[in-house]
C-alpha cells in the first residue's frame, strides 16, 4: 500500500511539473466525450419519443385483444400473415402486450406518476408496418379498415416524425464517426503527453534503471498519469452534458407530443461507462506513448538527444 | 564472481569494440580496466550491465548468466551491482540525501528502513552533514561521493566504476581512490576504467589492459605501462 503511495506521489508531482500538457489531454477527452455524450443523449431522446417509429415504420395498426367480440384467438397471427402477403408492404413486425408495456415503461420511465397508472393489460398489441413506398399509405389504410374487427384504430406515420427518424439516422452515423475519430484524438493526445512526461523525467528514468528499479515500477506513474486524464476528462465531459441538459429536461417543445427527458437512470448508466471508457482510453494512450519506450527498457539512457516528436 | 568467455561487441555501426574477451574476476576483487580512449573499457562496463547485448559470447555475473538472461530479470542483476560514472548522474533538483534514498525508494523498500541506511552510507563517504544540500553545492569530488553513496546503499557484491576520477583534479581523485579501497575492503568485488596512469600505478591492483578491444595484458599486481598514448 505504502509502494502505491508513492507511485501515486510520484505521477501527481510529474503531473504538476506538466501541468499545462495535462491539462491539453484532458481536454481532448473532454470534448471528445462530450460530443459523444451529447450525441447519445440527444439520440435518447428522439429514440423514446419515436420508440413506435423506429426502423422506418410507416403505419401501426393497433389491435383489439383476442377473445373480445369477434376476434378469433388466431386473429392477430393471421391478420399478421395476410398484412406480410401485401403489394405495398415490405416488412411487418408485430407487437404484442408485453412489448408495448415495454415502450411504455421506457417512455414515461422518470415518470413514476404516469408509470402507476398504466398495465400491462390497458396496452393494445400492434402491426408496425413499413411500406415499400410511403405514398401507398392510403391504399394500406384502406385494407386495414376492412379488418375492423381485429383492426381498433390506424395510425400514420406524420411528416415530421419521419424527417425526425431521418435526421437521427444521419446523426447517428455522424456522431459515431465524429466520437470515433475524437476518441481516437484523445488517446493520441494522451500519448503524446506520457512521451513529452517521459522526456522531461529522462534522467530520473535512467538512474532508476541503473540502480533496478523494475520495469513496471517505472511504467506504472505514467500508466496512472494516462489513466487519471481519461477519467478526468470523461467525468467532466458527463457532467457537462448533464448541466447543459437539465434546463431542457421535464420540458415540453413545441411540437405537442416531444418530450424532452432523460433520466437520471440514463445518466448513471451511461456515465459511468463514459468515465469507464475514458480511463480505458488514458491507459491505451499511455501504453502507446510508452510503446517506444518499452522497446528500449533495457539501456539505462532514455532518448537523451532526441526530444519526442509530436504526433 | 564476474566471468567473461570469449566476449565479442560488435556495435550497430559494424565497430569491433571488445574481441575474444575473457576474464575470470574473484569475490573482493579489484580489477583496473585500462587502455586509451576508444580501447572499449566503457564498452565491457556496458555489457556487464546488460546495457548492451553481447554479439558473441557468455557473461556471468554473480553467478547469473547476463547473456540469456529475460529482459525482465534485468532490473534484479543490475541490483547486484552499483555503478559510479564520470559524470556522477546525479539528480539536480533533489537533496544529496533524497539523491541517495531515491536508489532505495524505487527498489520499494520501506520509509523507515531507508532513512537509516542513507545515514550509515553518507557516514561512510564522509558526507553525513551534507545531506540537505543539492548537487549544485558540492565541489566533483563531493558529488562523486554521492554518487558513490547511492550506488553503494544497498550494498550490492560488485560495484562498477566507468571512469570515476574522470572528472576530478589529481588530489580529489586521491580521496575517491581511498574510498573506493574502503569499500572493496568490505569484500565488494570492484571493477574499475581507467585512463589515470597516476591512480593505477599508485594503487598496484590487478591490471586488465586493452587496446581496441583486445586484452593486451592481464596483471595481478600491475603498472599503466606510460608510453600509452591518450586520445
Ligand atoms: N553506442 C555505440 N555505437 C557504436 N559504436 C560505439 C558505441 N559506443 C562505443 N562505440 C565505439 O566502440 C569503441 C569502444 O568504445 P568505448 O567502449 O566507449 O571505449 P573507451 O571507454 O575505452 O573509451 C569505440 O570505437 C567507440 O567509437
Ligand atoms: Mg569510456
Amino acid at each position: 500500500m505504502s509502494r502505491f503511495a508513492y507511485l501515486l506521489g510520484e505521477t501527481l508531482q510529474g503531473m504538476r511539473r506538466n501541468v499545462l500538457v495535462v491539462v491539453g489531454a484532458v481536454l481532448a477527452v473532454f470534448v471528445s466525450l462530450s460530443l459523444a455524450f451529447g450525441a447519445l443523449a440527444f439520440n435518447q431522446v428522439v429514440r423514446v419519443n419515436t420508440l413506435a417509429w423506429q426502423d422506418g415504420v410507416h403505419i401501426i395498426a393497433f389491435l383489439n385483444d383476442p377473445g373480445a367480440s369477434g376476434v378469433a384467438p388466431d386473429a392477430h397471427e393471421r391478420l399478421t400473415n395476410d398484412v406480410q402477403g401485401w403489394g405495398e408492404v415490405e416488412r411487418v413486425r408485430y407487437v404484442d402486450k408485453a412489448g408495448a408495456w415495454a415502450e411504455f415503461q421506457e417512455l414515461f420511465q422518470d415518470r413514476p406518476d404516469i408509470l402507476e397508472l398504466g398495465n400491462q393489460a390497458q396496452l393494445p398489441a400492434s402491426l408496425r408496418i413499413e411500406l415499400t413506398d410511403i405514398d401507398l399509405h392510403d391504399s394500406v389504410e384502406l385494407r386495414l379498415a376492412q379488418e375492423q374487427q381485429t383492426v381498433s384504430r390506424v395510425s400514420v406515420a406524420s411528416n415530421a416524425i419521419q424527417q425526425i427518424s431521418q435526421i437521427t439516422r444521419v446523426l447517428n452515423v455522424v456522431g459515431i464517426g465524429l466520437s470515433l475519430i475524437l476518441g481516437i484524438a484523445a488517446v493520441v493526445l494522451i500519448a503524446n503527453t506520457i512521451r513529452l512526461a517521459i522526456y522531461a523525467r529522462r534522467d530520473e528514468i535512467s538512474i532508476m534503471k541503473l540502480v533496478g528499479a523494475s520495469n513496471w515500477f517505472i511504467r506504472v506513474p505514467f500508466i496512472l498519469e494516462g489513466m487519471i486524464e481519461g477519467l478526468f476528462g470523461a467525468a467532466l465531459a458527463v457532467f457537462a452534458v448533464w448541466v447543459a441538459a437539465r434546463p431542457l429536461m421535464g420540458s415540453v417543445s413545441q411540437v405537442e407530443w416531444f418530450r424532452i427527458t432523460l433520466s437520471s437512470g440514463f445518466f448513471l448508466r451511461w456515465g459511468v461507462l463514459f468515465v469507464l471508457f475514458g480511463a480505458v482510453a488514458g491507459i491505451l494512450g499511455s501504453f502507446l506513448g510508452l510503446s517506444r519506450y518499452l522497446k528500449e527498457t533495457e539501456g539505462t539512457t532514455t532518448g537523451r538527444e532526441t526530444v519526442p516528436e509530436l504526433v | 564472481m564476474i566471468r567473461l568467455q570469449d566476449v565479442t561487441k560488435v556495435y550497430d555501426g559494424g565497430t569491433v569494440a571488445v574481441r575474444d574477451l575473457s576474464l575470470d574476476i574473484q569475490k573482493g576483487e579489484f580489477v583496473f580496466l585500462v587502455g586509451p580512449s576508444g580501447s572499449g573499457k566503457s564498452t565491457v562496463i556496458r555489457l556487464l550491465l546488460r546495457e548492451e547485448p553481447v554479439t558473441r559470447g557468455h557473461i556471468w555475473v554473480a553467478g547469473k548468466d547476463t547473456t540469456t538472461l529475460p529482459s525482465h530479470k534485468v532490473p534484479f542483476l543490475r541490483r547486484s551491482v552499483g555503478t559510479v560514472f564520470q559524470d556522477f548522474k546525479l539528480l539536480p533538483n533533489k537533496t544529496v540525501a533524497e539523491n541517495v534514498a531515491f536508489a532505495l525508494e524505487v527498489l520499494g523498500r520501506p520509509k523507515s528502513a531507508i532513512g537509516q541506511q542513507v545515514t550509515q552510507v553518507l557516514q561512510l563517504v564522509g558526507l553525513e552533514n551534507k545531506g540537505d544540500r543539492y548537487p549544485r553545492q558540492l565541489s566533483g569530488g563531493e558529488q562523486q561521493r554521492v554518487s558513490i553513496a547511492r550506488a553503494f546503499v544497498n550494498r550490492p557484491p560488485i560495484m562498477l566504476a566507468d571512469e570515476p576520477s574522470g572528472n576530478l583534479d589529481p588530489g580529489t581523485s586521491v580521496g575517491i581512490m581511498r574510498l573506493l579501497d574502503r569499500i572493496n575492503r568490505t569484500g565488494t568485488t570492484i571493477v574499475m576504467a581507467t585512463h589515470d596512469h597516476a591512480i593505477v600505478n599508485a594503487m598496484r591492483r590487478r591490471v586488465v589492459q586493452l587496446d581496441e578491444g583486445l586484452m593486451l595484458r592481464d596483471e595481478p599486481v600491475g603498472r599503466y605501462e606510460t608510453a600509452e598514448v591518450e586520445a
